[in-house]
């Protein structure tokens, strides 16, 4: 079997998609792997990925037995093999995940709006939870930055230490540290808000970026999440970068060097929305504040609804 | 049919080892047994048709057609079919075509190939062709690992247990044993079957169609009588990589190919007597039965362990008879006439299918005595 460049680049282009937990749908140990690669048993798994493509790829464990179908499997960039001109070829394995078992129930339903900086994510959830706020109801964000005005009910503002306490203690649902040139700032959501919530019988909401959505994500599984992704207004990403700059300027909360910080993370987010398609369940652009309100309340409702 | 088909001769090597014998003499004996057995000429013959998968990778050899062609006296017009292991099938499918359209009214049809030469790891990576070569076969799996996954599958959501697919095989080798055309002629005791080298668990090695040598031919023909004549030939697709598929443990193509066939033939299952069916390993025979409709989901099985009417893979399948890979469609044709001759019965079916498959032919043959 030939694995030439380009076929390598060609592979290489699904392996962003790859990078996703699974469910192990079967597997089999492979006792003559063909040639060119590693001699010995080689676990290979069909995987159902939690964007609903299936896939197969290298099962990372030592011993079969311990392999069940119906497992969760987390994805790992490892060098495959290395080819007779020397070109190191690298695909996604999975591991068989230890930590985490497979989450049988179905905790509830989370709303989550992910989106850069600036795009209007808390206007928009400040009049969501006057519309819709007897269903809806804000999950803090947990930060070890600073108080700022307008922080009120979004932040709940904690210290380093304490942070990395519950971090420790798993206390968190999930969590990331946003670098910025000024200072280290970490955010978290705590499990125990968000099952607060749900015991009031209430829907959780998050207004969230992309490492804690994907955090969320594999800690209440993909399904729990009703996943909104905004997009500023604009055709290209330059305008909806630049759309971004004037919000930004116009809120007149951060100074100049932490715009440029705040933009270049947005750049980030845009390219996210692409990447990750999976984890969002509807993209809406932020233009008219109205219709941007009707159509999530409206989507909200009919998931309380069914 | 358009056109009633004829089988009017047929011939085929051994299958095995052939150490002596390249692409071309494995061709030529096939052929000359198969002319001979038609008791036509090779001048009526009009158009000849090879099916061959591997001749590029384990003979450095490509254009069979022509050479098929040149080892008769007069160079008929020639092609060649490929559809991995259902190669057999499409080249049949292909001379039923130029039957019924008039373009050819006596079609050779040859499938051969030549595999022991080739070491085994390029034989197994170049069998590994017929699955997708981007999305199967980077993840370092094998064709016996594909079925590996399908099997591991099926016992899962079935239940099956490792001693009763024992069975499959065991039964096969059993058949083979009056084969003289059979790779392998012994009876394998049935917990032999688990106990051999694990290849791509939970399938062992004899869970698994041997590398093969062999050639097999059939003369089709709407001119020259015979007995036999195909009811019909019917040929279906699915997708080429099993990570495309809703289920493992079905083939959409078998079904299709199946109904389409019946519909063909204006038959019903119950009809079919005689059925040499695409074991390429142990638990393909067991969902083709389902797939055909001979079993429930999940019950292919049983049709192994007990007597039944409907006679399967009497030949021994591609377990015990071997697995040339393009010249089983053709070898399983052979098998199924040769059974209709000696029981009398009217009608028999064969199953080939390609990849995890990807393509399935399934063909339906006709004997009405002479009386």
């Amino acid at each position: 079997m030939s694995f030439t460049p380009a076929s390598s680049y060609r592979a290489d282009k699904s392996l962003k998609q790859k990078m996703q937990d699974g469910v192990l749908v079967s597997f089999t140990t492979i006792h003559h792997p063909p040639e060119g690669f590693p001699a010995g048993p080689r676990h290979i798994g069909l995987i159902k990925l939690a964007d609903g493509t299936t896939v197969t790829g290298q099962l990372l464990c030592t011993d079969a037995s311990d392999l069940q179908i119906g497992q969760t499997v987390l994805p790992k960039m490892r060098l495959s093999k290395v080819n007779t001109e020397g070109l190191r070829l690298y695909d996604i394995a999975y591991e068989v995940s230890a930590l985490k078992a497979v989450k049988e129930e179905f905790p509830g339903y989370l709303v989550a709006l992910t989106g850069p900086s600036g795009v209007g994510k808390t206007t928009i959830s400040v009049v969501l939870s006057t519309t819709i706020g007897k269903d809806v109801e804000r999950v803090p964000i947990v930060t070890t930055r600073e108080i700022k005005d307008g922080d009120a009910d979004e932040y709940t503002h904690i210290s380093s230490e304490e942070f990395a306490d519950l971090k420790k203690n798993n206390l968190l649902a999930t969590s990331t540290s946003i670098p910025s040139s000024t200072e280290k700032r970490w955010y978290g959501y705590r499990t125990s808000d968000i099952e607060a919530i749900w015991a009031k019988g209430k829907i959780p909401m998050v207004i969230t970026e992309m490492n804690l959505l994907q955090g969320l994500s594999s800690h209440f599984g993909r399904r729990s999440i009703l996943s909104f992704g905004l997009l500023p207004p604009g055709k290209s990403k330059r305008q909806m970068l630049s759309s971004l700059l004037h919000r930004l300027r116009d809120r007149g909360r951060d100074t100049e060097q932490q715009i440029k910080d705040r933009l270049k993370n947005a750049e980030a987010d845009l390219q996210f929305f692409d990447d990750r398609k999976e984890l969002f369940d509807h993209l809406i652009v932020n233009d008219k504040l109205e219709t941007v309100i009707e159509n999530l309340s409206g989507r909200v409702l009919e998931h309380v609804s069914s | 049919m358009k056109e009633q088909i004829f089988i009017t001769g047929y011939g085929q090597t051994s299958f095995g080892e052939k150490w002596n014998q390249g692409l071309r003499d494995l061709m030529d004996e096939a052929i000359t047994s198969a002319i001979e057995n038609a008791g036509c000429t090779a001048l009526d013959i009009d158009t000849v048709v090879v099916s061959n998968m591997l001749g590029e990778v384990t003979n450095n050899q490509a254009h069979l057609g022509a050479m098929a062609a040149s080892l008769l006296p007069h160079h008929p017009p020639s092609l060649r079919a490929e559809a991995a292991c259902a190669s057999g099938a499409v080249a049949l499918h292909t001379a039923c075509a130029l039957l019924e359209s008039g373009k050819a009214e006596t079609v050779l049809v040859v499938g051969v190939e030549k595999m022991t030469d080739t070491p085994a790891g390029k034989i197994a990576s170049a069998l590994m062709g017929a699955a997708d070569a981007e999305k199967d076969a980077p993840s370092g799996l094998t064709f016996p690992g594909i079925f590996g996954l399908i099997a591991a599958r099926y016992m899962h959501e079935y239940d099956l247990s490792r001693d009763r697919l024992n069975t499959v095989s065991a039964v096969h080798h059993k058949n083979a044993v009056s084969n003289p055309f059979a790779q392998f002629r012994n009876e394998i005791p049935a917990e032999k079957i688990s106990q051999s080298p694990k290849v791509a668990e939970p399938l062992c090695m004899l869970d698994c169609s041997p590398i093969s040598d062999g050639a097999a031919a059939v003369i089709l023909s709407t001119k020259l009588e015979s007995p036999i004549s195909i009811a019909a030939s019917q040929i279906a697709s699915d997708t080429v990589s099993i990570t495309d598929r809703a289920t493992l443990t079905s083939f959409a193509a078998t079904k299709d190919a199946m109904e389409a066939a019946l519909t063909e033939a204006s038959l019903e299952r119950e009809d079919i007597d005689h059925l040499e069916l695409h074991d390429c390993f142990s638990i393909a025979a067991i969902i083709s039965l389902e797939d055909m409709g001979f079993a429930e989901p999940g019950k292919g099985i049983t049709l192994y362990e007990k007597e039944s009417a409907l006679s399967i893979n009497a030949s021994g399948g591609l377990k015990a008879c071997g697995h040339p890979v393009a010249a089983t469609g053709i070898k399983q044709i052979i098998d199924v006439s040769k059974q209709l001759s000696n029981s009398g019965k009217t009608y028999g079916l064969t199953q080939n299918f390609g990849g995890a498959a990807a393509t399935c032919g399934i063909h339906i043959l006709k004997h009405t005595p002479v009386s």
